[in-house]
């Protein structure tokens, strides 16, 4: 279970970007973080993986192993010279997994097995984002977090991944994702939560995406 | 040419130079910290005033001062995160005011240019001894650190997430590229260490391949640019950092042609 009590974040620079977090996601569940560009989605994930300390406020985490998903190529430099294997295998290591096939057995679990020796700039957004979900099943994770899963992937891909994310919730892994697809989003999460003027709340999936289409006529994706 | 005690020196030291700069300047270089390499080329030469004149040697000495640079750039770069460039000015102004104050003062009396072209002739026992302990020192810990390493450079947040002590590893770093540095000062010469860090690894990066095999790439490539440079060096009297620069790059650029010609056909 992870809990966020009257969490507050503002970085050094600039404003206050989130003002008063109160959160909550169970063991198994399926949440769809949601809100407009620059309404703190990203922020309020940094703070769930530890990479940033809130200003004020109580967090709680009970996840003992957390894999993260990033935007593709967000955070990855796409010119880097590393194979699809070895991200696998030094990720591994790094994790302290000491069992050596379980870089086969999630690049299995992906289907992306045969893509082990391509460098991972030169993949289709799919077939990345296939392999970052591997990198980030090494663990064993209890909860997955997705940072806007869907950006720059076709149509396909898209369906692929939803189906992908939607069986390993099944499986019983908890599942955070920061979403602007919300036809998918809709679709798979058991709760949204979304973030507007630095403060969060949860809402029905369908009620939300009706409300969000009424006002932007032909705006849902 | 290998008769000579000197030569065996050089020779020695320069096969341990061409794996240490492929091997840190890798990290520098897809980390986009080629500069913080460059910048404290140059501090090594207040390390090197410092030992002449507290009459150290000077291999140790540019370690010592190196490192405080080193750790020191770090410890700005994490306090200061907009103003990186600014941080590399400040201590390049600091560490040659240092060495150059030193020097002037008539306190130490040496031949500059060696340390900062190079020089086959002044490799000393010592020299190489000292080198050595510093490349098996560093090589053990890219060693055991390699994973961490590797992935810091590819994916910072994930490496953080994966519960890795990113900010240790970082001052380790620090460690291994003023270890660089104070290597291969003898030979090469403070002012071209930089084209040794980036050349060969920019080189090896247009083979395509992953990362192990760049790796290994660059220091073949940097093993034949130093032994072209030292080689040349022995028969025309010149300092080996010029011939080893221009080697370096005359590397990149057939490589580069090669792949240009390959696209075409």
């Amino acid at each position: 279970m992870i809990e966020l009590k009257h969490i507050e974040f503002a970085y050094e620079s600039g404003s206050e970007l989130l003002r008063d977090i109160n959160m909550q996601v169970n063991d198994g569940e399926y949440i769809a973080i949601v809100g407009e560009n620059g309404s703190g989605k990203s922020t309020l994930v940094k703070l769930l993986l530890g990479l940033l300390e809130p200003s004020k406020g109580e967090l709680k985490n009970t996840f003992s192993s957390i894999g993260y998903v990033p935007q593709r190529f967000e955070t990855l430099n796409s010119q880097f010279p590393i194979t699809v294997y070895e991200v696998m295998e030094y990720y591994r290591r790094i994790l302290k997994v000491a069992d050596k096939q379980a870089v086969r057995r999630c690049l299995e679990q992906m289907h992306v097995y045969d893509l082990r020796d391509r460098l991972i700039g030169t993949l289709s957004g799919g077939q990345c984002q296939k392999v970052l979900i591997a990198r980030a099943l090494l663990g064993s994770p209890q909860l997955l977090i997705f940072d806007e899963p869907s950006t720059g992937i076709d149509v396909k891909s898209q369906q692929e991944l939803y189906k992908f994310m939607q069986e390993l919730h099944e499986q019983g892994i908890t599942i955070i994702t920061v979403e602007h697809n919300l036809k998918f989003a809709a679709r798979n999460a058991d709760k949204m939560y979304h973030v507007m003027n630095g403060h969060g709340h949860f809402c029905n999936p369908q009620e939300y995406v009706q409300e969000y289409m009424q006002d932007n006529v032909g705006g849902a994706e | 040419m290998l008769e000579y005690a000197f030569m065996q020196n050089a020779l020695l030291v320069s096969v341990l130079i061409s794996l240490m700069c492929p091997m840190i300047g890798m990290f520098l270089v897809l980390r986009r910290y080629s500069m913080i390499g460059d910048t404290l080329a140059h501090a090594s030469l207040a390390g090197v005033a410092v030992g002449l004149l507290a009459k150290v040697n000077p291999i140790i000495s540019a370690f010592a001062v190196t490192s405080v640079f080193a750790v020191l750039i770090e410890v700005l770069r994490q306090r200061f995160r907009r103003y990186a460039e600014l941080i590399l000015v400040i201590i390049l102004s600091l560490s040659v005011g240092i060495a150059i104050t030193i020097i002037s003062s008539g306190m130490v009396h040496t031949n500059v240019e060696a340390f900062l072209f190079g020089s086959i002739l002044t490799v000393t026992p010592d020299d190489v001894l000292a080198v050595a302990v510093l490349c098996v020192i560093s090589l053990a810990a890219v060693y055991f650190l390699y994973p961490q390493l590797v992935m810091l450079a590819f994916d910072e947040d994930g490496t953080k997430i994966a519960g890795v002590k990113t900010r240790l590893i970082n001052y380790i770093f620090a460690l291994l590229v003023a270890a660089m540095v104070a290597v291969s000062i003898r030979v090469v010469g403070i002012l071209v260490i930089s084209s040794l860090i980036a050349l060969p690894v920019a080189a090896a990066l247009q083979l395509g391949k992953g990362f192990k095999v760049t790796m290994l790439a660059a220091m073949v490539l940097s093993f034949i640019a130093i032994i072209t440079g030292l080689v040349t060096s022995y028969w025309l009297g010149a300092a080996p950092g010029g011939v080893t620069a221009l080697v370096s790059v005359a590397l990149l650029l057939l490589i580069i042609i090669y792949k240009e010609i390959r696209a075409v056909l």
